[in-house]
């Protein structure tokens, strides 16, 4: 590690001033400024929430949106906005954590398996495919099976089932980093293959990938808010937006607001890292390498 | 004393297609290659697409394994080497790449992607690096002050000098250039070849150029080899020889002089370059040659010498 | 009479000016050759003349291409179609963009004949078979029934010559028809343009990068730099008595032919870009004969003996 290295992290200009870009149009400026107002909300939580999202308070259940609830009481007479903003505390965690070791592994992989190739290669996408031919649901109610309901099953299985495509991503551009003439360059100046994978092959791939989770944290989400919709995933009294909606759904005629503002919320979210994924992509010009393998 | 270079038979056979119901088809990239670089010297590889000379460029460098042959360099057999000799023995043979846009890593600075050869070699440069990189790129005719710049802030003649510099960072002895000059402009193409003569003169280096232009072969090397798919076909002593196989007659009449009245009389070739899977019997230039007899079809002319030059054809010139 | 003028052409992309000041004639019979490095318009003459600038988003700005009588900086659309492809054949440096890869070869010859000369589809192949004969293309009728992936690269630009002939076109616009073939594939190629400009009396407008191309087939030159015209004139002059610096430079600058001791000429710098043109005349800072006048005012071309050179100092200026 030279000095130069350093330096360009920190400067790293073109990612910066791509992020830049992906802020400067008016969709960018829209989801990810609530992107960020989101998360913030999620970490600051605790000092937000105008009331405590498990306090009960029967005498006060199902009551409409107004004041001091801005957003209604649900059944047990909580505070629907507290729970929506610690169930984005939930949803936001577990499936970033989930990703993030989805991410970690299926880079590891596919960067080993597009470098080395071969046996090795077909061995690891045969069984990350695997993976790819389960739907996601079965997964985790696999998980469930083993580890009971809650958000360890729910984390593991969002982590699995989104394996196969970091994997298979991160391979397609190794692959095709690999016909580069820089990387030839490196081999002839005697670089060993530590060397190529970890200062040229990964930083030029990790691109599409980080993109690509991050659009898959969104999937995420509405994975766990759908095991939470069957009671699978975070147990009470831990707030999830699919617990909520599922709870909400008994009481849909009578009080629609419990349904409405957690779904409202998955939908919100969702879309706007979508649309923000869409920027990030556009503003870095990798559209062409997102496509897998 | 032996050459910097020496190789004998060099080959590489590749093959493709080959599935349940189809046989495998192969063919020779490079096949039974010999010659001898001796130090100070530049030989020129001249041919055109397919004739194996990148191929050949690789196989010296082992950057692709050959499937049969031998190099030696410095005395050294480099097929020999092991993994971790190899990566040691890189630093004194280095390569220019013809593509200067993809050579460098695009998130590398210059500085960065010059002190590269330091630290994967793991050697410590005389004094600090931000110095010797500065050095090296006043060396090619550089701005040190580009050391900081991105490949893409760089036009393609200033990223080929920062190629070269880079592949001149660790003082190697032989500088394989694979057309170095291809997709330059002309006057920028002056100032390659210009920079990599005095660097030449500068480092008593040795050259292996690649490249499909023959005037320019002719202008820069002292010695030419002549290839046609896979094969050498002539070996020039001296660049003012007469060409004996109709091939590299061909090539010269090709090749156009910057004089109106010189104009060649361009004779029809006949037919097409044969498919290297589907070689025929005999020389593979035969059916395009206006000088093929039967004998040609049949049997494969081995190149023999006249004095230092070299033919392989049955009615040389 | 020439049958293609070209007067004082000026383009612009948006508020960027990349070419101006262009003037050029041609007759019918003759080579011109257009030869610069890149950025210094050529392309986009051939792009003008055919009519392709707002394509790209460009536009003409001033001057006149006159073609056998008419204006064609005033045509429309229809007219345009008309006579690209007709009258006026274009061939392109790349062969593989140029022919369709989901076609067969036979019906994209015989559609231009269809199109432009009002043919039958049969009369079409039949011509498009006669066509391919001249070109010495061998089996004309089974290449056809072929897909372009299937010929070499050599064959595919041939057949995009026979493309741009079957219309009986008067001239030939060729963008470096030679530039991604080989070094025999490419002589083969000029010889059969040398040999289609003399038998069938057509004029055509070579442009390319490589001067030795120029030197080997074509009658008159235009040197281009930077975006501007700089010198004009029979080939003989041009290259034995250049009259602008950079013509010179650049005929020393070209590794063929040279004699022994003979070393390369360099030119210091490099081209500029269409954003920083500069000031005056473009070559100035290159230049070793420049002085203050040339960085502040455009030369005018003036004729230097048969040729004209746009210098303050011409090389070879008795006055």
């Amino acid at each position: 590690m030279n000095v130069f290295t350093i330096r360009d992290r920190w400067m790293n200009a073109l990612a910066r001033s791509s992020i830049r870009r992906a802020f400067s149009s008016g969709i960018g400026m829209v989801s990810g400024g609530f992107l960020i107002i989101l998360v913030l909300t999620a970490i600051f939580a605790p000092w937000i929430t105008p009331f405590d999202y498990a306090a009960q308070n029967l005498a006060n259940s199902n009551a409409p949106p107004g004041w001091p609830h801005l957003l209604g009481t649900d059944e047990f007479g909580r505070d629907v906005l507290s729970r929506v903003i610690y169930g984005a505390r939930t949803s936001l965690s577990v499936s970033a954590t989930a990703i993030a070791i989805s991410v970690s592994v299926g880079m590891t992989l596919g960067a080993a398996a597009g470098y080395f190739g071969g046996a090795f290669e077909r061995m690891v996408m045969t069984v990350v495919d695997l993976t790819w031919s389960f739907p996601d649901i079965l997964i985790a109610l696999i998980f469930v099976a083993i580890l009971g309901p809650g958000l360890t099953s729910t984390t593991f299985a969002i982590a699995i089932a989104y394996l196969a495509q970091f994997t298979r991503l991160t391979r397609a551009q190794i692959v095709r980093l690999k016909q580069e003439t820089f990387i030839e360059a490196t081999i002839n100046l005697g670089a060993r293959p530590a060397h190529i994978l970890l200062r040229h092959l990964l930083p030029n791939a990790v691109a599409p990938v980080i993109v690509a989770g991050m659009l898959a944290i969104g999937d995420g989400i509405i994975l766990e808010a759908t095991l939470g919709f069957f009671g699978l995933g975070a147990q009470p009294p831990t707030p999830s937006w699919g617990a909520m909606m599922s709870s909400g759904s008994a009481q849909l005629f009578l009080s629609p607001w419990i349904l409405i503002f957690p779904g409202v919320a998955v939908a919100v979210t969702v879309i706007a890292i979508n649309l923000f994924g869409d920027e990030l992509i556009r503003a870095l010009d990798i559209r062409d390498r997102m496509r897998e393998a | 004393m032996s050459a910097l270079l020496e190789v004998r038979n060099l080959t590489k056979r590749f093959s493709s297609g080959g599935g349940l119901f189809r046989k495998a088809r192969s063919m020779h990239a490079v096949n039974n290659v010999s010659f001898d670089l001796p130090k100070g010297r530049i030989i020129g590889v001249v041919g055109e697409s397919g004739c194996g000379k990148s191929t050949l460029a690789r196989l010296i460098l082992r950057l692709i394994e050959p499937s049969g042959g031998e190099v030696r360099f410095s005395g050294e057999d480099l097929l020999a080497k092991r993994p971790a000799e190899m990566r040691c023995l890189r630093a004194r043979m280095q390569m220019v790449f013809q593509d200067p846009y993809s050579a460098i890593d695009p998130r590398y600075t210059i500085a960065r992607a010059v002190s590269e050869p330091f630290t994967v070699q793991g050697i410590k440069p005389d004094g600090i690096m931000s110095n010797t990189v500065a050095q090296l790129l006043e060396m090619v005719g550089l701005n040190p002050g580009l050391s900081t710049s991105y490949p893409h802030q760089l036009s393609g003649g200033q990223k080929q000098r920062v190629g070269i510099a880079r592949a001149l960072a660790l003082r190697p002895t032989l500088l394989v250039l694979d057309e170095p000059t291809a997709s330059l402009d002309v006057s920028v193409q002056a100032q390659i070849i210009t920079l990599l003569e005095e660097l030449r003169g500068e480092f008593g280096l040795t050259y292996l150029f690649i490249s499909h232009d023959l005037g320019l072969v002719k202008y820069f090397c002292d010695e030419i080899l002549v290839m046609y798919l896979g094969r050498i076909v002539e070996f020039l002593p001296a660049t003012g020889a007469a060409a004996r196989h109709p091939y590299t007659q061909t090539l010269m009449d090709s090749t156009f002089e910057p004089d109106p009245k010189r104009r060649r009389t361009i004779e029809p070739l006949l037919g097409e370059v044969p498919s290297p899977f589907d070689l025929p019997p005999g020389c593979a230039f035969a059916e395009r040659c206006p000088h093929a007899t039967s004998i040609c079809r049949v049997e494969m002319p081995i190149l023999l010498a006249d004095g230092e030059h070299r033919t392989a054809c049955h009615n040389p010139i | 009479m020439s049958i293609l003028e070209v007067r004082d052409l000026g383009v612009a992309f948006g508020p960027i000016h990349p070419l101006s000041g262009v003037n050029f004639s041609i007759k019918k019979g003759e080579t011109l050759g257009i030869v610069g490095e890149s950025g210094s318009g050529k392309s986009l003459t051939a792009m003008s003349i055919m009519g392709l600038l707002p394509l790209f988003g460009g536009r003409i700005t001033s001057g006149s291409i006159n073609f056998d009588g008419q204006d064609l900086t005033k045509l429309t659309d229809r007219a345009w179609r008309k006579l690209r492809g007709g009258r006026i054949g274009l061939i392109t440096q790349n062969p593989m963009t140029s022919l369709n890869p989901l076609q067969k070869i036979g019906p994209q010859v015989d559609e231009v004949a269809i199109l432009h000369l009002g043919m039958s589809r049969a009369q079409a192949r039949t011509r498009t078979v006669e066509i391919l004969g001249t070109l010495r293309i061998p089996e004309p009728e089974a290449t056809c029934n072929r897909y372009p992936h299937q010929m070499s690269g050599g064959m595919k630009q041939r057949i995009v010559i026979a493309m741009a002939l079957a219309a009986k076109p008067d001239a030939l616009i060729a963008d470096e028809p030679t530039t991604a073939l080989d070094v025999t594939v490419q002589a083969q190629i000029i010889r059969l343009l040398d040999d289609l400009v003399k038998k069938r009396d057509l004029a055509l407008v070579l442009i390319t990068h490589d001067m030795s191309v120029i030197a080997q087939t074509c009658d008159k030159v235009v040197v281009m730099y930077a975006g501007r015209a700089i010198e004009q004139g029979p080939v003989a002059t041009i290259f034995e008595s250049p009259h602008h610096p950079y013509t010179q430079a650049l005929i020393g600058c070209i590794p063929h032919g040279l004699a022994e001791n003979e070393r390369l000429n360099r030119i210091k710098g490099t081209v500029p870009t269409v954003m920083n043109y500069p000031k005056g005349c473009p070559f100035h800072p290159r230049c070793p004969r420049a002085a203050t006048i040339c960085s502040t005012t455009q030369p005018q071309f003036a004729s230097v003996g048969e040729s004209s050179a746009a210098c303050h100092f011409v090389i070879g200026d008795a006055s």
